[in-house]
């Protein structure tokens, strides 16, 4: 298809403003982060900085605590992202099989995905602190344990605690993809299925999980990039403490930067987590294309 | 005994979905209750989750809604979101209709690019974008907030809309060329009417980013009066680990109402824009 | 249907109705920002607006005093020149002033921790005083000696003593009663009391004896000093030998063996804030500043509350001394930015700021009737010896390192002596940088 001159002034026109916006404001910092991740960078150095190669680069891989908190955010996608998608899809598929109320419970498991990080944090620090309502309910209510669990003051605790926000609150989000996605699975093909006299369980993996593979896949790489930019909950809930053992990538990167002052490194660190969500997202393409020949 | 077995299984999976409904919503009520708690019972023994009747009090609210320079966090925030809302509907609809209608060199790389750039995280460009923030005299402006977070939703809602445009006919297109129209007329007749759920679901989600969005505004913000909600409500953890709990939650409570507000009256949209931009995508 | 365009509309009308409400709330300060600098515009109605950044707590009586007293009557006093006040958390305010000077967008003048002069002095932008006023001499000696100190470096003096303070032993008297015992004089005492102390309320609740809220030299140096222990030689150029004695690793093995023991706690992120702990009877002691009387007269009005000089060890009682100078930035309104330095350093605000709990550093104001009937003389006797952190450049990521050290200490990670023995040559790096 040919367009004229007047088409082709009016697509330039449509692009423009988008492209000028992602431009500036997306394209032109991640150009620049680039060029600084190369460069010995931070306060001592502002005026003029020194092309280092790739040392910001083996400074982080070789930091303690960055390991620390590049294990930190692996664990918290790893465990995240399934639960949140499992538990998300249970409810969908609840919710899609009543006949009554839908809606209602659609807008109320949304709930937590419309309350703010910050708020939700607080909430949750409030309710998960060594004097907070979740212990005196476990202690002195269900007596399962004598003393209060101190949540927020060691590593997996105050992961935990991390993990749980981020599951409690990506639900709603994978509920209504989910719901979604199975408004399209054809009901012809339950209903000849059941002649064939296949069960649930059978219905499930056989027509179900094949007809959403693609919101899987969507749903998938979405979450893990989500997992990699949790910041605000671990910051306010325990601000990487104690020491900088429940630190992940992003608050670390940050406290690198605005209260150390290495921008180098930060912007190195930047790179490489790029980096890895790149090839995870490559890996997870790939993972489902395969199922999908076999 | 085939229909009576049925509703045993719907009340099975009532009872499910509301048992998990407490769970989800729990949080949020013990929010609601503490803000109505004296703002001294928050350490209280033993801890309740709801207070005495006789004890419930507004007075964090009225202490919230006397000072001033909340209400202007309030506009700020409804100010940033709103436009932030409106020029991403229009930038990122266009960039999709085009990238989804058009065929121009580059076309495939660009929306590739586009769609790269969403696993760099945001918060990691902090520092080149503080930079860029003080060139064009951003800094302490609420109107610096506006332009990068309308290219912080840009790929993800170009990417949504892109699907969505792509489930409506070519038909119409060709259409409303057989009559006249031009790509102009296509884009505002065909276009806009029959993406409208598409756009408006990724409104919902690109209204909650601007409202909610933190590390930027805390770095770019000095001014009390230029603060958006979640810096101001940050801002009660001051030094001498000295928290005003009932404060926080009744600014908390407070500033959930706008959110609920766009997205109850939206919600029905949801499903609809989802399913073309997830499952097609 | 919610119509898109509906919304939209509504979107943007309510936008539009809100940027007017803004408008209003802005108004003064961009206006005046506006005329930063403005040449063409009449010098007889120019107006110059200094930005001013401090952490006095947004919701403190200090920040109310600031706003609603002192820059109203200096605004009055000098005509033509505005002050904008910025309160910003502790830390926030440390790193915002870190990037704002890489950006060039520092404000006029600040209020800093006198912990951060070095690091911000080593950057280049604190303008050295006595050199480029020449009234410095006038203003500074009616300013307390030993506060100005925290402000000079090599001859030159980057900063106004704003403020001083130090910590001293806080204790609840009916515990105390409660227990048969006063208040420790010793380290041997706080030690014994702590084991007193801790335990049970009647609800069944833990009681910590002793809360401290962070691990950071701050919290720290008052234990290791009056321990006999210290951070650095004389010089400040070496740690090891210092921060890894002896003496400054026994006082972080009783600090951990109080903690491993549960009579002391407040550093770790779940625990109750300190104000509230003290002040619901958690907590029996606590070091502070003059700032807790304050608080704890607003949250627990009827707590009963008494204090002591920090215990006593091998190296006597010795306190860590606190404060905030005010400096000014080389890109500062250089006239303006001093004359209010000067009313700030002043009798007058000096007294205003003496009744929110901040001890003056004008010695007119500390003869002043309000000083005199006020509470500050404990924290002014625990003065006389108290010492300052390391007056060095790195200081702010030593003191992270040394929180992160002991913290594995306390949690069992690391023995005092080999975290200890790490931080010293970690620490010396980051003095010869």
């Amino acid at each position: 298809m040919k367009y004229d001159r007047k088409s082709k002034l009016q697509i330039a026109l449509l692009l423009l403003p988008g492209l000028l916006i992602f431009g500036i404001f997306t394209v032109y910092p991640i150009v620049r982060l680039f060029w600084m991740s190369f460069y010995k960078w931070d306060f001592g150095s502002f005026l003029e900085q020194d092309f280092i190669g790739l040392e910001n680069y083996k400074t982080v891989l070789q930091d303690d605590n960055f390991h620390i908190a590049f294990s930190n955010t692996i664990l918290y996608t790893l465990i995240t992202v399934p639960a949140q998608m499992l538990i998300g899809l249970a409810v969908a598929m609840l919710i899609n099989s009543v006949n009554h109320v839908k809606i209602g419970f659609r807008v109320a498991y949304y709930l937590p995905v419309v309350t703010s990080w910050v708020i939700a944090s607080l909430v949750f620090k409030y309710v998960f602190n060594t004097e907070g309502l979740l212990n005196y309910f476990l202690v002195n209510v269900l007596h399962v344990t004598s003393q209060n669990i101190r949540w927020l003051d060691y590593r997996w605790g105050g992961m935990t605690v991390a993990m749980l926000l981020g599951i409690w609150k990506g639900i709603g989000w994978n509920m209504v993809v989910f719901l979604a996605a199975l408004q399209t699975v054809p009901v012809e093909l339950y209903e000849s299925a059941s002649l064939d006299g296949a069960g649930g369980l059978q219905k499930f993996v056989h027509i179900t999980l094949p007809g959403i593979r693609s919101t899987i896949l969507f749903a998938l790489v979405m979450l893990t990039i989500g997992g990699f930019n949790v910041y605000t909950s671990t910051k306010l809930i325990t601000g990487g403490k104690p020491g900088h053992d429940t630190e992940v990538v992003l608050t670390w990167m940050y406290y690198k930067a605005f209260s150390n002052g290495k921008f180098g490194y930060s912007a190195a660190l930047s790179f490489i987590i790029a980096f890895v969500l790149a090839i995870l997202a490559v890996v997870q393409f790939r993972l489902m294309q395969t199922k999908d020949e076999g | 005994m085939g229909i009576h077995k049925k509703n045993v299984v719907q009340i099975i999976i009532y009872a499910l979905l509301v048992a998990g409904l407490v769970i989800v919503i729990l949080p949020m009520i013990y929010m609601v209750s503490t803000s109505l708690k004296p703002n001294g019972a928050l350490y209280e023994y033993p801890p309740r989750f709801f207070p005495d009747l006789k004890e419930i009090t507004a007075e964090n609210y009225l202490y919230i809604l006397k000072q001033k320079k909340f209400l202007v966090n309030f506009a700020n925030s409804i100010f940033v979101s709103g436009v932030t809302v409106a020029l991403s509907a229009i930038v990122s609809s266009s960039l999709a209709f085009v990238i989804a209608r058009f065929r121009f060199f580059g076309r495939r790389l660009l929306f590739g690019f586009i769609i790269l750039t969403m696993i760099i995280p945001g918060t990691t460009m902090i520092v080149p974008q503080y930079e860029l923030a003080v060139k064009i005299h951003a800094i302490n402006s609420i109107f610096g907030l506006i332009p990068f977070y309308v290219a912080w939703v840009i790929p993800y809602s170009t990417f949504m809309i892109k699907g969505f445009v792509e489930n409506i006919p070519r038909e119409l297109d060709e259409a409303t060329y057989m009559d006249g129209g031009d790509v102009w007329t296509v884009y505002k007749n065909v276009m806009i009417p029959l993406a409208k759920p598409g756009i408006a679901s990724v409104s919902i989600f690109n209204f909650l980013t601007a409202w909610e969005e933190f590390p930027w505004a805390n770095t770019v913000i000095n001014d009390d009066v230029k603060r958006t909600l979640p810096i101001a409500i940050s801002g009660f953890f001051g030094q001498h680990q000295f928290t005003q709990w009932g404060y926080v939650f009744a600014l908390s409570v407070l500033s959930l109402i706008p959110i609920m507000v766009v997205f109850i009256s939206c919600q029905r949209f949801f499903v609809k824009g989802l399913t073309a931009g997830s499952v097609k995508g | 249907m919610c119509n898109m365009k509906k919304m939209l509309a509504v979107l943007t009308i309510s936008s539009i109705c809100v940027a007017t409400v803004t408008g209003c709330g802005n108004t003064a300060p961009a206006k005046a920002a506006s005329n930063i600098g403005v040449d063409e515009a009449d010098t007889s109605s120019q107006e110059v607006t200094i930005n001013f950044w401090h952490h006095y707590s947004a919701q403190s009586s200090e920040n109310e005093t600031l706003n609603n007293v002192l820059i109203p009557k200096f605004e009055e006093e000098n005509p033509g020149i505005k002050v904008n006040a910025v309160s910003h958390e502790w830390a926030d305010l440390h790193d915002k002033l870190l990037i704002s000077a890489e950006s060039d967008t520092l404000p006029d003048v600040a209020r800093l921790d006198s912990a951060w002069i070095p690091e911000l002095q080593k950057m280049g932008i604190l303008v050295p005083l006595n050199e480029e006023m020449s009234d410095f001499q006038d203003v500074s000696s009616g300013l307390l000696d030993s506060a100005m100190s925290t402000a000079e470096i090599d001859g030159k003096s980057y900063g106004l003593a704003l403020n001083t303070n130090t910590k001293i032993l806080y204790y609840n008297v009916k515990m105390f009663k409660d227990a048969g015992i006063e208040a420790p004089k010793t380290m041997e005492e706080f030690v014994k009391d702590c084991g007193i102390l801790s335990g049970t309320n009647e609800n069944g609740q833990q009681v910590w004896a002793y809360d401290e809220p962070g691990l950071s030299g701050w919290n720290l140096c008052p234990f290791i000093w009056s321990m006999g222990g210290s951070i650095t030689n004389e010089e400040q150029t070496k740690a090891t030998g210092y921060l890894n004695s002896d003496k400054t690793v026994a006082a972080i093995e009783m600090f951990a063996k109080l903690y491993k023991d549960g009579q002391i706690t407040g550093w770790n992120s779940g625990d109750i804030p300190m104000t509230d702990g003290f002040g619901t009877g958690r907590y029996a002691m606590l070091l502070e500043g003059p700032w807790k009387v304050a608080e704890l007269a607003g949250a627990y009005p009827d707590f009963e509350y008494a204090t002591a000089p920090v215990p006593a060890g091998e190296g006597g009682s010795i306190s860590v001394l606190g404060g905030e100078d005010i400096s000014m930035f080389s890109s500062a309104n250089k006239d303006a930015a001093w004359k209010f330095m000067k009313f700030m350093t002043g009798e007058f605000a000096q007294e205003e700021m003496a009744k929110c709990g901040q001890i003056p550093c004008s010695k007119a104001a500390l003869e002043s009737d309000t000083v005199k009937g006020s509470d500050f003389a404990p924290y002014i006797e625990q003065l006389k010896t108290a010492k300052s952190r390391p007056t060095v450049a790195g200081w702010s990521e030593i003191d992270s390192e040394l929180a992160s050290a002991v913290t594995e200490v306390v949690n069992g990670d690391k023995s005092a002596k080999e975290a200890m023995d790490e931080l010293a040559e970690r620490v010396d790096e980051l003095l010869t940088e």
